[in-house]
């Protein structure tokens, strides 16, 4: 992940993050911890009680599986060897990114509609703005 | 279903467990700013 390696620009705009995942935590901690050393905190929400809170939906089953990103990425995975497998997590939700100001305030909302996540870049532009 | 929060609102409370077995709170962090970042799926 790309926000764990600007920590500095965080820490000099006096800004941190909050990653929340509803996976398990297995799971998540071999991405987040294992494979990117994330710096920042990594909440766990199984019962998604955040993402309901926060207005992150789920699309439809067929949403998913009539995007041609997901059967590129199977077939990637399957031409490297990789086995059809079932990574036990909610493949239908949908996440975000917002940033919260000094009072608590919303100041940039980005719910992901698709796979839309904004770049990085774009998150920072935001952050030092403030 | 909850609308997902716009600018200028106040940010929905969040207070959840951390992978390193703390709890993290939205409202512990005013003061600062905060990216909070929803993942989608880590699979």
């Amino acid at each position: 992940m790309k926000v764990t390696s600007r920590k500095d620009r965080f820490d000099a705009a006096g800004a941190t993050a909050v990653f929340v995942s509803h996976d398990e935590p297995d799971a998540v901690r071999g991405l987040m911890l294992a494979d990117v050393n994330c710096p920042f905190p990594v909440a766990i929400d199984r019962e998604k009680t955040a993402y309901r809170d926060w207005g992150l939906r789920s699309l439809p089953l067929p949403m998913i599986w009539l995007d041609p990103k997901v059967w590129r990425q199977y077939a990637k995975l399957l031409s490297s060897g990789e086995r059809m497998r079932s990574s036990g997590g909610d493949q239908r939700q949908m996440g975000g990114d917002f940033v919260v100001d000094r009072d608590g305030v919303v100041a940039y909302a980005r719910p992901q509609r698709r796979d839309d996540r904004p770049p990085v870049g774009e998150l920072l532009k935001v952050i030092e703005a403030l | 279903m909850t609308s997902p929060p716009q600018v200028g609102q106040p940010a929905p409370r969040l207070e959840l467990p951390t992978l390193t077995g703390e709890r993290v709170e939205l409202a512990g962090l005013r003061g600062r700013l905060v990216l909070v970042s929803f993942l989608r799926h880590a699979g």
